[in-house]
């Protein structure tokens, strides 16, 4: 395609209601990523028979941005000996990965109301609705760990080294599992299209997590891995490495990692959502408006995000051997088995 | 020598799932349980005439502290937190004290000045927040220390009370 006949294709029109889209959903995503901030102090509060922040705000509603403001004004520490460029760098590269892959989450159906402003043409509620999302969430997604075993490296000290080290290994070892349990689900729908695969579970009549329940669990241990949460938070080990991958860091490099890291926690829970959950479909309804799905599905990604504060609460750290052998010897089995046994199944129908 | 044999998991054990489960409706279910959280500066500590603040001066009656710095209390003071200047006056206690700091910082709250007071003079109240910007604030003189008897009162019937348990045996 020559780049007349491309900007022939751009409607401003399109990129306008693009431009909005983009606008709304990561804002939507970074406020959620605050809220989680302090979900995740709530629920540990109440867990431990504690109040938890109440102060700043009707309960606490404006702890996240009295916790961002204090980010902002700290002061920058560059350790001895730290690569001043990387070590700026790495966050970043934490961070980027997490929100680039939003841009394939589908969090609603089609915006009806836009149709004929764009003169025809059909948009969802997501930001970019390609053939190939979830081949696109997986590739990018990985890249986040580059950020966090940079940080580990370049911050010149032997317990962020030990963490990069560690996470890397972990990142690596269960990203296997995560993406045979999701070749499962899009072996079933038959599409990369996450879009299409939540459109599937509607035609079927039944979600993927009923069709696919190894699937299901698997993947659901593995983005607990993929993400660095507990009890698989290797990464961070505040017990044994002093905060792991971010010891040296401070001020807003340190809340940009833990930006990451959130937002990469909200992207898989949307990811469970759309492959496992339904999406935005509410079972039993047809057409649904696609405000009221976005609804359902911020709903449905919250039962994910909850469940990542419940078990961070639950269960202790794994060692890091029990970590390998149950990947490894557990987890890409079973996730093996279950798509060998898919695809036999589906080529016998 | 202890042997300490490793428990043989049952299958449900072995698979985690269960267990981890069973884990999860432990902390759901404490979610909801009774806080015990104390919401401090609102809901202030329980106090009573047993509670050891911070030592403070009584005001008697006529206006004027029983005060006659004997220098006891400084003597007693295991942490050199109390300062005393002596000088004399027209009252017929013949002395009383120029000043009289005591160091907030330094004050471990022990009470060895309320007992060695031989004029009454000094009680621990039960007033316990200290917090301040600078240091030297915190060091309170004899203004700072006075407190009318009416707010001391408990505190000085309870510790002669429990000081007339002892002189009955003792000194009659």
């Amino acid at each position: 395609m020559d780049i007349q006949a491309l900007l022939d294709s751009l409607d401003w029109r399109y990129l306008l209601v693009s431009s909005a889209k983009v606008f709304v959903l990561y804002h939507v995503v970074i406020v959620l990523g605050a809220v989680m901030t302090l979900a995740e102090r709530k629920v540990s509060a109440w867990m431990q028979y504690r109040i938890g922040p109440n102060r700043v705000g009707p309960w606490g509603v404006l702890q996240p941005l009295a916790d961002g403001v204090k980010f902002i004004f700290k002061e920058e520490v560059l350790p001895d000996g730290a690569n001043p460029i990387l070590f700026r760098l790495a966050p970043a590269i934490a961070a980027i990965p997490a929100m680039m892959t939003l841009a394939v989450i589908p969090f609603s159906g089609e915006i009806t109301e836009a149709k004929e402003f764009l003169g025809g043409r059909t948009t969802y509620l997501s930001i970019a609705d390609i053939d190939i999302g979830v081949l696109y969430l997986l590739a990018i997604g990985g890249l986040s760990v580059y950020g966090i075993i940079l940080g580990g490296w370049v911050s010149n000290s032997k317990f962020s080294l030990m963490g990069g080290l560690r996470a890397s290994a972990q990142m690596i070892s269960y990203e296997l599992t995560l993406i045979l349990s999701i070749l499962a689900v899009v072996a079933m729908a038959g599409s990369l299209n996450l879009r299409e695969i939540v459109s599937a579970q509607h035609e079927a009549g039944m979600w993927f997590i009923a069709t696919q329940p190894l699937a299901f669990l698997l993947f659901l241990v593995a983005i607990f891995a993929e993400t660095n949460r507990h009890p698989f938070d290797f990464a961070e080990c505040e017990s044994e490495l002093v905060g792991g991958f971010h010891t040296e860091y401070s001020s807003m490099k340190f809340a940009l990692f833990f930006l990451g890291e959130y937002t990469a926690m909200i992207v898989m829970s949307c990811l469970g959502t759309a492959l496992f959950l339904g999406g935005h479909h509410i079972p039993f309804v047809d057409n649904v408006h696609w405000a009221i799905g976005f609804l359902a599905f911020m709903a449905k990604t919250s039962i994910f995000l909850f469940l990542f504060l419940w078990v961070r609460w639950t269960l202790p750290r794994f060692r890091f051997d029990q970590l390998m052998r149950l990947g490894w010897k557990v987890m890409l089995p079973l996730a093996l088995a279950n798509l060998i046994f898919t695809g036999a199944l589906i080529s016998l129908k | 020598m202890v042997i300490v044999r490793r428990k043989t998991l049952s299958l449900s054990e072995k698979l985690y799932i269960p267990e981890i489960v069973r884990g999860l409706s432990v902390t759901f279910r404490k979610m909801f349980e009774k806080k015990i959280t104390r919401q401090y500066p609102e809901e202030p500590l329980p106090k009573n005439e047993v509670t050891r603040g911070q030592p403070r001066l009584v005001v008697k009656d006529d206006g004027n502290i029983a005060c006659v710095s004997c220098g006891m209390c400084e003597a007693a003071c295991p942490a050199y937190a109390i300062t005393i200047d002596g000088g004399e006056t027209d009252r017929e206690i013949e002395r009383e004290p120029k000043r009289f700091d005591i160091d907030m910082l330094r004050c471990i709250l022990c009470g060895f000045c309320e007992e060695a007071c031989p004029k009454d003079a000094i009680y621990m109240s039960d007033e316990l927040e200290l917090a301040d910007y600078d240091r030297k604030s915190l060091v309170y003189d004899m203004e700072k220390l006075k407190r009318p008897a009416s707010a001391l009162r408990k505190r000085m019937d309870y510790v002669n009370q429990i000081n007339d348990r002892w002189r009955t045996s003792s000194s009659i």
